[in-house]
């Protein structure tokens, strides 16, 4: 029995590192090989063991495909492709392809400088893992192999987010990766064709909730740093290379363009050209707006943001900082943080999610004392703001997405397990399709009704259409026929076709039975008797009494004989083709209900 | 423990025994379990729990609850599991009643949580970490542990059911621990009960017709013997091995994969592998009956022994051979050369699943030549080693990839139809026929392959990957043909296939794709460090147009390959090679690349190639650069000046690299207790140190590393106070001599370094005697910041009082931001 298995090594009832082996007849697939912030040992990792505990990594997976450049998706990557040793294709949407490794390189640094760590991926790794990525396209069709093909389709989310199809001869498994079902300021929504495939595996990071309006929170964002510039203050926004910076950085340009502001705007990586770049690029990738306006003005060439220079930190009056990382882990946003912290008209905003152990998670836990190296003791008066601007799509959204591809099952990731339950329900008794939602390590078993092509004669068809009967799309018909497999092809044929190809004489099934009758007389004049009971009954056949004293109806032949024990017992031999079964068999039980009475 | 951690923990332990109180973060449980691993590996586990008796409530109270969370119920078991590894806890546990609570029937086993895989999981961890000693053996079978374990092994989730596993195997061995060595006696006899009972089970299993029961059995019995090396283990082989052998004899073989690696486990016990009752027998059998995947790996892991019975090795080298003599056969006949396997019949399997599909066949392949690729370089590998042959093989599989191959054969011809244009199988032999370079090969084959090579490499519609392969298998074949004895200069070979590899390698500078483009300046950078200094190569290298592509590859849209375009500059002007001589009199005369790489590294907006800048400098000043011996001290100068804007803390690092080299080159070598290796020119004998001091001032060094120690990036302060120390070392004798006639001002020194250490970094330094600086250099506690630089700059976040602090600092303001994610 074909079937498609699932084994999350991530992301199984939880919003960490997302890896996802998949396996559809016989094709193995991962989806997703992320990386988990919160933990600084092997345990960051997917554990590939389990994987290569049949083989060869290589030998037993046809590909990996990462949805999008966010480190919880992709991370692993390098680690997996350079130091676990998987040496096949990886695919990715080609702005995947340029974001990941900048992120990949940033991180990298980070964990360097944080720890000074050797065992962790080097940026020659990051490089020749980049190498070997396939870049795709939205709605390209790619053959992996003769027999496994993928298409991407656009996620929203991030630059380059994309889903995939995954197909394997008539069977298929689409992953959304994490997507976002309504338009922000720069992304499309998610879209997605009617591809009815086997499974949908979904994000579901806010299965439960209603996300209020992105704009509400913009406005807020907005207001807050507006605030805190006018009365003097600075704004220090610690954020990641790539991603959400490039989202901000175009809500404050717009803001100051508008408001006519003048307070320095600075971004302090260096990455801001690189990042820009990119974004002008795959215009494409964004959304209507900003590709129309496109023409007049790109929106990532800003006009108020510039780049940092570490002694602007020490000048005077406000200014809006962004600088890397994202998490305040260590590095230039951790020494800026230090400076600003005790001042109460400055300001920090997190716009992001912050693991534990990072200067960001402590003050957004509402730690204000903060111990620092030396036992010296920071004290934070500035203020801290929490911005979720994360786009997932939420559970009407998750409802959408599965209602536009109309799957046979459901599985969801990425999402808390309490979460996943409620949304697993609505689910089921919505779509009235099985949903599930296996933890890591777990595999889901889906059984699969394959679908075997084959061919049919002309001759055939011509037959039928010589029946007179036209054929009608929306109305099945029976048609008759002999399937044949020759050089690995079915083939319905007629009857006759089927035996001159196949090189078959014809044999001749007939089905036979006896019926008992009482009747004292000889045996021919019983079978005169039948004759003529038949005949008066079966008026539209053919009822023939032949010369040897059988009787026949269509291709019924009929024998009286008497069996030697009992003289006063009639024994009635019926045969007949299969062609005339219906009547054979009518006939029988006729004649197993006696004859009439004789006239004396 | 501390007295801040034993005070915050009543309220966390509080924290996690309220269901109403959801956890803050998924890593911290895990953490908190980290730092009490710690802690009990130090300390008593039972002074612990006495003295914090939180620690017993919440183990008490947790099992109870009614809407526990699974992930704190986990959690509870596996801390009781840590706690009660020490036998004296572990009792004390006991008095309270606590550990049937949390293992026993009373516990989450009979109850819903049951079905979450956290619960079950936490359940074997904490056994995993009490199953110690004796009382935990006895505590395991009062409470049937042991049974649930066994029907663990066959759990939904894979992480469950691998460490259901290990624990059996933990269990048996800790039940067979208190048996004296040498003690071999037969199972019956007298081995404990519980491990007489795991034994039976696992004998069950092996005898059963699931296949899930025996892979879990097999792979019980390899954790088993690659764990123990005792000799009861060799009663449990002797006994356990025909079950196994048995496995073989059923049409399809029961769980091959497992079978494989248990076969070889016991190969390789040095109890096992070296008696009478080794594998052998059992393995033979195996590679005959083993379908190609699974016995491919059997035969390698036999290769790879150190001991092990000729006979088998034979059968298995023919077995990976196998293979690549159909390719050969079905595409040389009639050749008259000498094949692979001559004189044995063929594997009608192998031949089937060459055959039966493209991705079967792929597939065979490539794990073939993987597994060869393996061998190859061991020294244990098959003596005599088929080089000819299989060249000829390799050779012959890129060409049907290729589709350049004339097959002799019907089968040739299928094979042809499947393998062309099938990239996986040619970046397998790519690699294979990389790692044969070791081997060489007679005259004519290797002019065949670099033929093959050159062909993979000229051919539009080779993939990048298989580019990179193919420029990697070249770059080992070049260097393999100069090895060759008797050879001088680059070798017949090579001095034939260079004319022809130029044009193909310019071809490829210019590709559109960056990954071939920067592949190709790899490449390069390689050949110019092999043969820079050889006339022909330097000849045919300036005679095309390759200097001058790499050049503009300096101006790549693409940074990795503008930063591998100037590791490959750099290469080449270290040798000369970087441009045709302007003038025909003076060959040596060419234009300088110093500026243009002070450029990039000023102007360029990312770090890869400023950091390949950096690298290149430093090299060449090690080198004594022409460019750089110009002026040594206006270019050490104009580096540090540039890098120390940097944003990129790597290339800041790497200045002080640059600056390090600079101070060996005027101080003397730093001593072994520097982690740097600095290599001087041996002709420049270190100049007098008051000199050399002023060269240091006038190159501003001083200022750079002092700047640098207080870098908020951790490595670069890191390196500089290694620097530092290295110079204070060095100028001791001269600190000393001074400091008799009188101290220098240092005043505006320190009073920068109080800045720059409060973050300020605008703070400039004017020019300053060398005095000053030394009498600065030594106001600083150095060795005090290189310990406190030596912890990870989270060390203060990582520590359990700020794992604490967070866990309760969370408390209540969750619901907000708990569903973020990145």
């Amino acid at each position: 029995m074909p079937e498609i298995r699932v084994t999350p090594l991530g992301a199984g009832q939880d919003v960490g590192r997302s890896c996802i082996l998949v396996s559809i007849a016989g094709k193995n697939v991962m989806l997703d090989c992320g990386m988990h912030m919160g933990f600084s040992d092997d345990r960051r990792f997917p554990d590939f063991s389990y994987i290569t505990q049949s083989g060869r990594l290589t030998d037993f997976l046809d590909c990996v495909i990462i949805s999008h450049f966010h480190l919880d998706h992709c991370g692993a990557l390098p680690y997996f492709s350079e130091m676990v040793g998987y040496d096949g294709p990886i695919y990715m949407t080609h702005p995947t392809q340029a974001i990941c490794p900048i992120l990949l390189e940033d991180y990298r640094k980070i964990a360097v400088d944080k720890k000074g760590e050797a065992n962790f991926f080097t940026s020659q790794m990051i490089k020749d893992c980049m190498k070997k990525v396939v870049a795709v396209h939205l709605h390209q069709t790619v053959q992996v192999d003769d027999e496994l093909e993928i298409k991407a389709y656009y996620a929203g989310h991030v630059l380059g987010a994309a889903m995939f199809q995954i197909k394997v001869g008539s069977e298929s498994v689409v992953y959304t990766g994490d997507y976002n079902m309504t338009p922000d300021r720069h992304l499309g929504a998610a879209w997605i064709d009617k591809c009815r495939p086997n499974l949908l595996i979904t994000e579901s990071t806010y299965a439960t909730t209603i996300r209020d309006s992105k704009r509400c929170r913009e406005r807020d964002f907005l207001k807050k740093v507006h605030e805190t510039v006018e009365r003097g203050g600075k704004v220090l926004i610690p954020v990641f290379a790539l991603g959400r910076a490039q989202e901000l950085c175009i809500l404050l340009e717009t803001f100051w363009e508008r408001m006519n502001l003048k307070v320095p705007i600075y971004f302090s990586t260096g990455l801001t050209e690189k990042a820009n770049h990119y974004y002008k690029l795959f215009i494409t990738w964004t959304n209507q707006k900003i590709r129309k306006t496109f023409v007049q003005r790109n929106m990532f060439e800003f006009k108020h943001i510039k780049a940092f220079d570490r002694a602007f930190a020490d000048n005077p009056g406000p200014m809006v900082v962004f600088a890397t990382p994202g998490m305040l882990h260590a590095g230039q946003s951790l020494q800026i943080f230090r400076k600003w912290a005790g001042n109460e008209k400055n300001m920090v905003i997190m716009p992001g999610y912050c693991v534990q152990g990072t200067v960001g998670h402590k003050i957004l836990s509402g730690q204000r004392k903060l111990e620092m190296e030396g036992r010296q003791v920071l004290e934070v008066k500035m203020q801290v703001e929490y911005m979720s601007f994360s786009a997932h799509a939420d559970a009407k959204g998750i409802m959408q997405l599965v209602g536009q591809a109309e799957p046979e099952s459901v599985l969801l990731v990425h999402g808390e397990a309490k979460k996943m339950e409620f949304l697993k329900q609505k689910i089921e008794q919505e779509f009235r399709v099985n949903c599930y939602m296996p933890a890591n390590g777990e595999t889901v078993v889906l059984p699969t009704s394959p679908s075997i092509p084959g061919g049919i004669s002309l001759g055939l068809l011509k037959r039928e259409m010589a029946q007179g009967l036209l054929p009608e799309a929306k109305r099945p018909r029976l048609l008759h026929g002999t399937l044949i497999m020759k050089d690995s092809n079915f083939r319905l044929v007629s009857s006759e076709q089927a035996l001159k190809e196949l090189g078959l004489a014809e044999h001749q099934l007939r089905f036979t039975c006896r019926v008992h009758l009482h009747d004292t007389r000889k045996e021919q004049e019983t079978a005169m008797r039948v004759y003529s009971h038949l005949k008066s009954v079966l008026k539209d056949h053919c009822v023939q009494h032949l010369p040897d004293g059988s009787v026949t109806v269509e291709s019924i032949l009929i024998q009286a004989a008497a069996p030697s024990e009992d003289p006063a017992t009639k024994v009635l031999l019926v045969s007949w083709t299969y062609q005339d079964e219906e009547l054979g068999s009518y006939l029988t039980s006729l004649l197993k209900k006696g004859l009439p009475q004789a006239p004396s | 423990m501390d007295h801040e951690c034993a005070r915050l923990l009543p309220a966390v332990c509080a924290v996690l025994a309220d269901p109403g109180q959801p956890v803050a973060d998924d890593t911290c449980l895990e953490k908190l379990l980290d730092w009490f691993k710690t802690v009990t590996e130090a300390e008593s586990s039972l002074l612990l729990l006495q003295e914090n008796p939180c620690l017993v409530e919440l183990l008490s109270h947790v099992p109870k609850l009614q809407d526990v969370s699974a992930r704190v119920l986990s959690f509870s078991l596996r801390l009781a599991g840590i706690f009660a590894a020490q036998e004296d806890c572990f009792q004390y546990l006991q008095q309270a009643e606590l550990l049937p609570g949390l293992f026993g029937a009373a516990g989450p086993l009979g109850r819903a949580v049951w079905a979450v895989p956290t619960v079950r999981s936490g359940w074997i961890q904490g056994l995993r970490s009490l199953a110690q000693h004796p009382s935990a053996l006895r505590f395991l079978a009062d409470h049937g542990a042991v049974d649930t374990v066994f029907s663990l092994q066959g759990d939904a989730s894979l992480f469950v059911a691998s460490a259901a596993g290990q624990l059996l195997v933990h269990i048996l061995a800790l039940s067979m621990g208190g048996r004296a060595e040498g003690h071999t006696c037969p199972r019956d006899d007298d081995w404990p009960m519980c491990a007489q009972k795991i034994v039976g089970h696992i004998e069950e299993s092996l005898c059963s017709t699931d296949t899930p029961r025996v892979t879990q059995a097999l792979n019980a019995l390899t954790t088993t013997f690659g764990r123990c090396q005792s000799p009861w283990t060799e009663v449990l082989w002797e006994q356990l091995s025909p079950l196994v052998a048995r496995l073989l004899e059923r049409d399809p073989v029961p769980a091959p994969h497992p079978l494989v690696d248990l076969l070889l486990c016991v190969a390789r016990s040095p109890v096992l592998g070296s008696s009478d009752r080794g594998p052998w027998e059992t393995a033979a059998q195996a590679l005959s009956r083993l379908a190609p995947p699974q016995a491919g790996p059997l035969a390698l892991g036999v290769l790879k022994l150190q001991l092990c019975p000729q006979a088998l090795r034979t059968q298995a080298f023919g077995v990976l051979l196998q293979p690549l003599a159909c390719v050969l056969k079905a595409t040389s006949q009639g050749s008259g050369l000498p094949g692979l396997l001559d004189g044995t019949s063929e594997d009608s399997v192998v031949l089937d699943a060459l055959l039966s599909s493209k991705s079967s066949c792929a597939g065979l392949l490539c794990r073939t030549l993987a597994h060869l690729e393996e061998l190859q370089p061991l020294p244990q590998h098959p003596s005599p080693w088929p080089q000819a042959p299989l060249l000829r093989a390799v050779v012959t599989i890129l060409r049907l990839c290729d589709g350049s191959a004339a097959p002799a054969s019907s089968v040739g011809g299928r094979l042809c139809g499947t393998l062309v244009g099938c990239v996986r199988v040619q970046r397998a032999a790519l690699d294979f026929l990389g790692t044969l370079s070791q081997g060489m090969g007679p005259q004519e084959q290797v002019t065949q392959v670099f033929a093959v090579l050159l062909e993979c490499l000229e051919r539009p519609d080779s993939s990048p990957t298989v580019l990179k392969k193919a420029f990697q298998a070249t770059l080992r074949w070049l260097l393999s043909s100069a090895r060759t004895p008797g050879c001088s200069g680059l070798g017949p070979h090579t001095a034939l296939f260079l004319p022809e590899l130029f044009p193909v390698l310019q071809k490829r500078l210019c590709s559109p794709c960056w990954e071939v483009r920067d592949s190709a300046l790899e490449f390069l950078t390689h050949l110019s460090r092999h043969w820079g200094g050889q006339a022909d190569f330097r000849h045919m290298l300036l005679e095309s147009e390759v200097p001058e592509l790499t050049r503009q590859l300096l101006q790549d849209p693409e940074s990795y390959v503008r930063a591998s375009a100037v590791t490959a500059m750099g290469e080449l002007s270290s040798r000369g090679l970087h441009a045709a001589p302007t003038s025909p009199e003076h060959p040596e005369a060419q234009q300088s690349l110093l500026p243009e790489f002070l450029h990039i590294l000023s102007a360029d907006s990312e770090g890869f190639p400023r950091r390949a800048v950096m690298q290149v400098f430093t090299e060449w000043l090690r080198g004594g650069h022409a460019d750089v011996a110009r002026d040594t001290e206006r270019f050490v100068a104009t580096v540090l000046q540039v890098v120390s804007r940097d944003l990129d803390w790597e290339v800041r690092a790497q200045g002080l690299e640059l600056a390090l080299v600079f101070l060996g080159q005027t101080l003397g070598q730093p001593g072994p207790h520097c982690p740097y290796t600095v290599s001087l020119p041996k002709a420049a004998p270190p100049s007098p140190l008051a000199e050399a001091l002023g060269a240091l001032c006038r190159v501003r060094l001083f200022e750079f590393a002092f700047r640098a120690l207080f870098d908020c990036d951790r490595p670069v302060a890191q390196k500089s106070c290694d620097l530092l120390l290295f110079l204070r070392d060095k100028t001791a004798t001269y600190s000393s001599l001074w400091e008799a006639g009188g101290s220098p001002d240092s005043a505006s020194v320190e009073a920068a370094l109080q800045r720059w250490q409060a973050g300020e970094q605008d703070q400039l330094l004017g020019d300053l005697e060398p005095e000053a600086m030394l009498a600065a250099l030594r106001s600083v506690d150095l060795e005090g910041l290189r310990g406190t630089l030596a912890q990870g700059s989270d060390h203060v976040e990582k520590s359990p009082q700020s794992l604490l602090q967070d866990m309760l600092a969370t408390v209540g303001i969750l619901q907000e931001n708990q569903a973020d994610c990145y």
